[in-house]
């Protein structure tokens, strides 16, 4: 079952995915990346109708790209948020909607703020301090709400963020195996080994 | 000799050149200055208005909308100000396709439209005019004053040919070289919104036909940043505030000068 | 021209709603990029294809092709496939069946799963087989102007990404594949596993059909990168034969091919029943099936007690 999360700290925002891709009972591919590098401040994890997520995520960092290389800079998170609920939003009431549900993790270099945009496959969009997409947000949301810190170092954050996916894989049926890592700061985006 | 290359924008004369453009662009050349500098806290405009005369009715622009008259100044976003220099009928039919890009910016993308990407906007659509067939070019250049996240206080102008570049100082009408070479002796790189109107001002003084300045004669406005909330503030003066600052920089009229004409 | 006209004239309420939709992505229409070299509608991804002239393309066909909900529809897609594609040292091996079943009747017994689409690139069928064969040849044309027009051969992460995008466009409209993309590239051995719901996974092993659980179960436990290229096909052989023997809808023959560095070459056809009692060679009970095994091994306890 996909899950991901996300929460902010101190001038950074972590997000997490989990790697597989299942098709009915069986699990195709344990190493997938689920969590794009759409501009370099800017992460995007996905999940949701399988196709969906590969044709909508490459089509946002296409337009994110060509948006850079038109302007030699790229939109800001809340601007590019904007941009992909609106496409979303479009895409839902044409006759084939794109299914995808996204968590955008961006830093603002211009404000110098992180930001994180918690965003569903029917165009809702809110900006949170923390997020959760799958069925590990049933167990993640409430263990969030008691730990997390806006304020925290980026160790304090991924500690919170291990606590998440030490919970889903103790209480969760079919609870994915192992989780990609990306973080998001001043310096830009890049992966990181739990 | 040119009269064959010059019925249609499309063709370029054995020269290489587009005629008409050149002629638009000529038509500017007379037209009413304006005029704009870049502070390190603001940017300045002023455009001087041709269309007077006694029995024009400006009671309506006189309190209403944002400020001006609506000839020269307009208000093209909350962070944009737009100044026109040319026929008016075609600047109003590209001011309000700018205000449309603006809105439809802040419609996709929730954010205020960066001043350049306005300014190309704009010159996209100049741009088609010199290249369809059967159409005939703006004739109307611009000065475009704004704020944005990306790079702060801009000035751009962009001219019937659909160019553009951004300045620190210009001036774009009437006497555009004299203002430009007197603005290259004054302009200082640091500076800063009050120094810029006082630039601004006398510039326009000195290179506008009449001898006094009047609100009957000029449009100004600025814009800067709100100390508070951080966002861009533009201010387009209305006439009473334009005969005060006149006032305040000495370049008002002489008293004398309103009583010849009453 | 009039066209143009319209699209820069910014008086009357239908222009000015027509430029505030057409204003971020479509302003220049694709004939204005030019000719597109003279390849037509070729040189896009997306062909030409044509969709039956009814409202719902897939509630029509589900209508005529769903056996489960009604056993006397008049078209019965061929479902039931083992089909597996594995990476390792030596190139890729592919192995699939050969039963073609419809509904509960075997259709046939002698179907080849494995599309050759160049000498260097194979497909796998499983779903529908008309649309497998279909879609891989008309991948083969594309493959092949591909190489006439850049003078090299398109790699599979290509040739399987165009394959997916094709597919995506048919989205929700019946088409039904589940194939892997095998082949040798400049990047070495490669195997994509495509899907008509669009998805396109690059990975090691892959197996795809209702067998593909029983062909895992052997594949996966007897699977390391360092096979040599005799265990490798023997690995795949067996792991067909175990979903041929265990999965109702595959079986008959396995048909097994092996790809290498200067492209594929096709190893054997091999019946599963013989696979189960003599294995692979002509030797009598050395064959792959439990009993036959046990006995084996039961019959070597005697030799050693004895």
């Amino acid at each position: 079952m996909e899950t991901s999360f996300a929460l902010t700290g101190k001038g950074y925002v972590i997000v997490a995915s989990d790697t597989t891709a299942a098709r009915s009972i069986v699990k195709m591919k344990t190493d997938e990346d689920k969590i794009k590098v759409v501009s370099p401040h800017l992460l995007m994890s996905y999940s949701g109708e399988p196709g969906d997520t590969i044709q909508f995520s490459e089509y946002v960092e296409r337009n994110l790209r060509l948006f850079h290389i038109r302007n030699n800079y790229s939109l800001r998170p809340s601007a590019a948020a904007s941009w992909i609920r609106r496409s979303l939003a479009q895409s839902l009431r044409s006759r084939k909607p794109y299914s995808v549900n996204l968590m955008l993790s961006g830093y603002d270099v211009t404000e110098e703020k992180p930001h994180l945009y918690w965003i569903d496959y029917l165009g809702t969009m809110t900006e949170v301090p923390f997020g959760a997409h799958g069925y590990g947000s049933y167990f993640a949301l409430s263990l969030l709400d008691r730990y997390h810190d806006p304020e925290a170092t980026l160790e304090e954050g991924l500690a919170t963020l291990q606590r998440c996916i030490e919970e889903v894989a103790k209480r969760l049926v079919v609870s994915p195996g192992k989780y990609k890592v990306k973080v998001v700061d001043k310096d830009g985006a890049r992966e990181i080994e739990l | 000799m040119s009269r064959r290359y010059d019925s249609r924008t499309t063709i370029f004369s054995p020269e290489g050149r587009l005629y008409q453009i050149e002629y638009a662009m000529e038509a500017i050349s007379h037209a009413g200055t304006v005029l704009g500098v870049l502070a390190k806290d603001g940017v300045v405009l002023a455009a001087e208005k041709k269309v007077t005369g006694k029995l024009l009715d400006l009671s309506g622009a006189k309190e209403g909308g944002y400020g001006g008259s609506g000839e020269k100044i307009f208000l093209l976003n909350s962070n944009v100000i737009g100044g026109v220099a040319g026929l008016t009928a075609d600047a109003n039919s590209l001011i309000n396709y700018a205000r449309s890009a603006a809105q439809q910016h802040l419609l996709q993308y929730n954010e205020d439209i960066p001043v350049e990407l306005l300014a190309q906007r704009l010159c996209d659509m100049k741009q088609g005019y010199t290249q369809y067939g059967g159409l005939r070019p703006f004739g109307v250049s611009l000065l475009y004053a704004g704020y944005d996240q990306h790079y702060q206080f801009q000035l751009y102008h962009s001219d019937p040919s659909g160019n553009y570049s951004g300045w620190k100082a210009t001036c774009i009408g009437a006497n555009n070289g004299t203002a430009q070479s007197l603005l290259k002796q004054e302009y200082k790189d640091d500076i800063e919104v009050k120094a810029a109107i006082s630039l601004v001002l006398k510039t326009m003084s000195k290179t506008m036909d009449s001898t006094t300045l009047g609100s009957e004669k000029l449009e100004f406005a600025v814009i800067t940043l709100d100390p508070e909330t951080k966002t861009p503030k533009a201010k387009i003066y209305k006439p009473d505030e334009i005969d005060e600052l006149l006032k305040a920089e000495g370049l008002a009229k002489k008293e004398d000068d309103n009583a010849m004409k009453t | 021209m009039n066209s143009i006209a319209n699209r820069f004239s910014t008086t009357g309420p239908l222009s000015e709603l027509k430029k505030v939709q057409s204003f971020e992505d479509d302003e220049f229409a694709d004939s204005a990029w030019g000719s597109e070299a003279g390849f037509g509608s070729l040189a896009k991804g997306v062909p030409n294809f044509t969709v039956p002239s009814v409202p719902d393309p897939s509630a029509f066909l589900r209508l005529h092709t769903d056996d489960f909900a009604d056993p006397n529809c008049r078209i019965k897609i061929q479902h039931g496939t083992t089909t597996l594609a594995f990476r390792f040292q030596g190139g890729v091996i592919v192995a699939v069946d050969s039963r073609a079943t419809a509904g509960s009747y075997v259709a046939s017994g002698t179907v080849k799963k494995v599309i050759e689409i160049n000498p260097y690139l194979l497909g796998t069928m499983a779903g529908g087989a008309a649309d497998c064969q279909y879609w891989e040849t008309y991948l083969g044309i594309h493959c092949r102007l591909h190489e006439l027009r850049n003078r090299e051969r398109i790699s599979v992460s290509a040739a399987s990404k165009y394959l997916s995008n094709l597919v995506y466009s048919y989205k929700g409209m019946g088409l039904s594949m589940g194939t892997m993309i095998c082949g040798w590239d400049k990047t070495g051995p490669a195997v994509f596993y495509v899907d008509s719901d669009g998805t396109r996974l690059k990975g090691d092993i892959f197996s795809v059909g209702s067998g593909s659980t029983f062909a895992y179960g052997v594949l996966d436990q007897g699977y390391h990168w360092d096979l040599t290229d005799e265990e490798a096909q023997e690995l795949g052989r067996r792991s067909i034969y175990a979903a041929g023997h265990r999965d109702a809808f595959s079986g008959n023959t396995c048909n097994l091919y092996h790809v290498k560095e200067d492209g594929w070459k096709f190893i054997g056809n091999y019946d599963i029943s013989k696979l189960h009692y003599d294995g692979p060679g002509e030797t009598p009970g050395a064959g792959y099936g439990y009993d036959v095994r046990i006995e084996r091994t039961a019959g070597a306890h005697v030799v050693a007690q004895a």
